[in-house]
């Protein structure tokens, strides 16, 4: 058997996943009920059900039909890399725990090593994990580090992620774009952002 | 008659409200803005501006998010003929002779026929909306919890049915957001679902945030994966106006497109971009000179462009009347209607005559606004065009951030932006579209609520939904569609109207 659409594969397997972890999860912590009086599980297993079922005919699919266009997977990392990723947060969570930091320390940190080993060891996905971790970074920093520290995480990581980083363009454009936020966001809108990190304030 | 010009009164009283003028024409703006960015579509556009309308009332934040969806749209014309960028997938087809043109040195005329079509539609469908809204509404007013299911069966199945590329992956999509819809606490028996012990969740994944992952974070790094190439004709815009035989050329063409347009957005899935590229296959049959078409001609800019603004007005009439979204953009909108506290569905229209009328008479005004303002400001929509997009994302990025954080003030929603939008990366790669997946994502505790009632009602007999007579047509419906897009001669043409756009 050989796999003719690698992108239909793999959707197929991530429907069957998701499907079967939505339906055995709803059956083993919720009630069923039945069809008059439906229970909290009701809903989700059947949904879940009907999930895998569709994911197996993608995945027939994908390994019988003859697939129109390119149908070869062009994505930056494996499944391997997701499930490190993962780990990471997991390990650094229980970690946080034991020593009585906040979780969100271990968010913050295990967002910033992933970043890096991604810049390291994969490069081409470099785009999406970098915007990813810029974002994330700024809703973790915005408590402890106030708006302009957390923009200026935001601003640079993203930046790096793209093609090309030059630090005085990027500079120029954070203290425009910190500027802006100040301005309209803060002084205009009147959100309760904290504008700088706690310890000054 | 005399009811239709009462109630549109009440509604231009509503809209023309200098308060409410100003919030229409900020968010023209405001779309425009971010419209012409290339690689954000009006779903990403109000999915990051929506934020910004939780402090005003009702009836502005509704009249700002359509003036920035009319915004996002026009601004993606834009770029379509300037830059050969669709600024999202309806203005595609505008690509093919709206860019032509401009190579001709008469980007001019293509942006001007673009708006003035677009205008046209709009005004014809804001005049259909309110004369075909109140039927509507009132049928809608009968139906029970077995009508509901079913219809929303039927506007799930005719999305998929419309989306591009392949049907079942689409329906896995439409069950996967159902599945994401129904995280969180259960109404009827106060169960934490698929909550896993964290408390943000138990209020549901905000659709904001996934609507944000999936369509805006996903957006920008697919852009930045791919290398820059844009030539602007930046110098070419000049003459402006269309001349005599331009008009001459198109107006059979804008009333057709609007004619087309205004009924595609009424089905469900259909909007604006089935309308667009219905309404220039359509002009290439009835053409005498189809050869002409994809090297220039005005017909085929001015066809998409007004069926794609009729459409998108028209898509409105489902969420006003039944408060089911017919894409993701009224998804969208009904989102920010349940923010507001209002229960999108037929009893809009009688309990706030003018939150409703106004809407619709502010679609008018927001036609209006974007002719007037954009034409003279197309220069400068151009010079933003030409700013790289290394200075974009970042900015970008930044009013998405505050925008996501601003909803509640915690790092976890930003967290859950982040795990979609890789999720999107993800969904892109795997040739799964994100749409049909946050029509889902919004319904899903709808369809829920509805089966158990209806359930409920029948004492557990499932054939409810197939002896109830507006319920068994929704069904019947769906079944039909179903079989005809799997017929193998139906699916090929249905895959030709997509290849078209290359």
């Amino acid at each position: 058997m050989k796999i003719k659409s690698q992108k239909d594969f793999w959707s197929g397997l991530m429907f069957i996943g998701s499907g079967l972890f939505f339906m055995v999860w709803a059956i083993t912590h919720y009630q069923m009920g039945t069809a008059v009086r439906m229970g909290p599980a009701y809903f989700p297993a059947v949904l879940g059900g009907l999930l895998g079922v569709l994911g197996v005919f993608i995945l027939a699919e994908s390994v019988m039909m003859e697939p129109e266009g390119d149908k070869t997977l062009a994505i930056p990392f494996n499944i391997i890399d997701i499930l490190i990723a993962v780990a990471i947060y997991v390990a650094l969570g229980f970690g946080a725990h034991l020593i009585g930091f906040s979780a969100d320390w271990a968010i913050i940190i295990g967002t910033l090593i992933i970043a890096v080993l991604t810049i390291m060891y994969r490069p081409n996905a470099k785009g999406l994990v970098l915007i990813t971790a810029a974002t994330v970074a700024y809703g973790y920093l915005m408590k402890p580090l106030g708006l302009v520290l957390a923009t200026a995480a935001l601003v640079f990581i993203s930046a790096f992620g793209g093609h090309e980083f030059k630090w005085r363009e990027v500079s120029v454009l954070y203290i425009i774009l910190i500027v802006f936020s100040v301005l309209v966001f803060v002084k205009g809108l009147t959100l309760p952002f904290p504008l700088w990190p706690e310890y000054f304030s | 008659m005399e009811q239709i010009l009462h109630n549109l009164v009440i509604g231009f009283g509503v809209a023309v409200t200098p308060i409410h003028l100003l919030y229409a024409l900020i968010g023209c703006l405001l779309g425009t803005l971010i419209g012409v960015l290339p690689g954000i579509g009006p779903v990403a556009t109000i999915a990051m501006l929506l934020p910004i309308t939780f402090n005003l009332s009702p009836v502005a934040a509704l009249i700002m998010l359509a003036g920035i969806y009319y915004g996002a749209q026009y601004g993606g014309s834009t770029t379509a003929i300037l830059v050969n960028i669709p600024g999202e997938s309806s203005s595609v087809v505008t690509c093919l002779d709206g860019y032509q043109m401009a190579r001709q040195g008469r980007a001019g005329p293509a942006l001007a026929v673009a708006a003035l079509g677009s205008f046209f539609a709009g005004c014809v469908a804001t005049l259909l909306i309110a004369v075909a809204a109140p039927p509507l509404a009132e049928v809608a007013l009968k139906f029970g919890p077995a009508e509901y299911f079913s219809l929303m069966v039927f506007g799930l199945i005719a999305a998929t049915v419309l989306a591009h590329g392949s049907l079942i992956k689409a329906i896995a999509m439409v069950v996967w957001g159902l599945l994401f819809g129904l995280v969180g606490t259960d109404v009827n028996s106060g169960v934490l679902r698929f909550t896993f012990g964290v408390p943000e969740l138990s209020d549901g994944i905000g659709f904001v945030i996934v609507a944000m992952g999936m369509f805006g974070t996903a957006e920008i790094v697919a852009n930045i994966e791919m290398k820059e190439h844009r030539e602007i004709f930046t110098s070419k815009v000049k003459n402006l106006w269309p001349t005599k035989d331009d008009f001459k050329n198109c107006w059979a063409s804008v009333l057709r497109g609007t004619a087309l347009g205004s009924c595609l957005g009424i089905l469900p899935g259909g909007g604006a971009l089935l309308a667009s590229f219905g309404a220039y296959s359509l002009e290439k049959k009835v053409s005498k000179h189809p050869e002409k078409f994809g090297k220039g001609a005005i017909e085929g800019v001015a066809a998409p462009e007004s069926a794609n603004n009729a459409g998108a007005q028209t898509s409105f009439i489902p969420m006003l009347t039944l408060g089911i979204p017919s894409n993701a953009v009224m998804a969208l909108m009904i989102g920010a209607l349940m923010i507001q506290g209002i229960a999108p569905g037929p009893q809009v229209m009688n309990e706030k005559p003018e939150l409703f009328w106004g809407l619709i008479a502010s679609m008018w005004v927001g036609n209006l606004m974007l002719v007037v303002l954009n034409l003279p400001l197309i220069g400068m929509w151009v010079k933003l065009l030409t700013v790289p997009y290394r200075y974009l994302y970042p900015s970008i990025l930044v009013f998405m951030a505050i925008g996501v954080y601003s909803l509640s003030n915690n790092p976890f929603d930003v967290l859950i932006m982040g795990v979609f939008g890789v999720l999107g990366y993800i969904c892109a790669k795997l040739e799964c579209e994100p749409a049909p997946m946050i029509l889902g994502f919004i319904l899903g505790p709808l369809m829920e609520e509805n089966l158990r009632r209806a359930m409920l009602l029948s004492r557990g007999d499932p054939t409810v939904f197939f002896t109830k007579p507006i319920s068994a047509g929704f069904m019947i419906a769906s079944i039909i569609l179903l079989v005809i897009v799997a017929l193998p001669a139906i699916r090929k043409k249905r895959e030709e109207v997509f290849v078209e756009e290359g």
